[in-house]
């Protein structure tokens, strides 16, 4: 019986510590979720970049039409890089006009 | 099926080496070129000289001449070398617009870029102004030279800028031709998935992602290879150090380039070889329909 006492008793002190919000430093609460949650969400976004679409049309966009734009944009990068190692050739044969002096 | 989205990872940070800040070396005067220059204006002053002995004094006809040939030598030394430093300004200042149209590398590597290539055009700028401003022929002699020997700086950013802008260029075209080769994937999947066989595009589709990561892969060796090489300053086992990792570095570029034609090539084939199997499907539709 007695410990029938003590229990109610515990329970009562229990519920009176929590009516006045004594206990609410020690529980853990919504409000601080919420501001961990933001914090560990935007770094996220910050570090994976969309991928970069260099084609002229939408990735998805796997029509006819579409892709004759993607062909004719990747040759005319084809047709950079022709030029481009051809530049490298040049600064390869390059000489300097002899000085007098 | 064989994918190759892993191909669409960019390549920007691998490419991110930086370059050294290049200085321009001094040249040494050459003692012999102005003991010759010495003798030949000497000796035009004695023959002037003894043609006018009568009114003039020996001595002043042989300064007077000596005067005018030094003016006339000063002269075409400085236009040959303001045409030589003129030609390396333009050069620099194209391949700098070139290093402002790069999108693939990362930004301090293209800041390194234009860092040096601003450099060499501030340094051969304030060059050409001495040469021109110079009155004494030492001095000009040592800053002719200095055109010279600031070539070998010339010589190793210009190639090593344009390899980088190639396999910028080739970066891209790599991106393209992932993001390409995932369109020509999923058409190739619903082609399947019709019943189709598929096995001659998807043989094309799979070498075309094998060589755009061999291409990728070059692109790399290329810029690793020659991005953080220095200038020699005349020294002859780091001069052939330089010139053998750009050759090599040019090598892999073309290797790339080579790779990038074939996976082009194999584009061409696998959009044959969709339309030849939606022609075959059309007819036998059109058979059966009759």
């Amino acid at each position: 019986m007695k410990w029938l006492i003590g229990l109610v008793l515990v329970v009562v002190a229990g519920a009176g510590l929590w009516w006045s919000g004594l206990l609410n430093q020690y529980l853990p609460t919504a409000k601080p979720q919420v501001a961990q949650q933001t914090a560990t969400t935007t770094p996220q976004q910050q570090t994976t970049p969309a991928p970069i679409n260099d084609l002229p049309t939408q990735t998805s966009d796997t029509s006819d039409a579409a892709m004759a734009q993607d062909t004719a944009a990747v040759d005319a990068q084809m047709q950079g890089l022709q030029n481009d190692s051809a530049s490298i050739d040049q600064s390869f044969n390059d000489k300097a006009t002899a000085q007098e002096y | 099926m064989k994918t190759y989205f892993s191909l669409r990872s960019h390549i920007a940070g691998a490419l991110g080496l930086s370059l050294l800040v290049p200085a321009f070396a001094l040249a040494q005067i050459d003692s012999s070129v102005i003991n010759n220059t010495a003798a030949a204006v000497n000796a035009a002053g004695s023959a002037s000289a003894q043609a006018n002995t009568p009114v003039r004094t020996s001595a002043q006809v042989q300064v007077s001449a000596s005067t005018t040939v030094s003016t006339a030598v000063m002269t075409r030394a400085k236009t040959k070398a303001d045409t030589e430093i003129d030609r390396r300004i333009k050069a620099l200042g194209d391949l700098n617009t070139r290093v402002q149209a790069m999108t693939k590398i990362t930004a301090d590597f293209k800041t390194n870029l234009n860092t040096n290539i601003q450099n060499q055009i501030s340094g051969l700028t304030a060059l050409k102004a001495k040469i021109d401003a110079d009155t004494e022929g030492s001095v000009l002699k040592t800053d002719v030279q200095s055109v010279t020997s600031s070539y070998r700086i010339f010589a190793l950013v210009m190639p090593q800028a344009r390899i980088a802008a190639a396999a910028d260029r080739e970066a891209t075209i790599i991106n393209m031709m992932a993001a390409l080769g995932a369109k020509l994937q999923a058409r190739v999947q619903a082609t399947q998935a019709a019943g189709a066989d598929i096995t001659a595009v998807n043989t094309a589709l799979v070498d075309m992602g094998n060589k755009l990561q061999s291409a990728q892969t070059h692109a790399q060796a290329a810029v690793s290879g020659s991005a953080t090489l220095t200038p020699d300053k005349g020294e002859k086992t780091l001069m052939a150090a330089n010139d053998a990792a750009l050759k090599t570095a040019r090598a892999e570029i073309k290797s790339a380039q080579t790779d990038l034609v074939a996976a082009r090539k194999d584009v061409d084939t696998i959009l044959k070889g969709l339309r030849t199997i939606s022609a075959a499907a059309a007819a036998s539709s059109t058979v059966q329909t009759q």
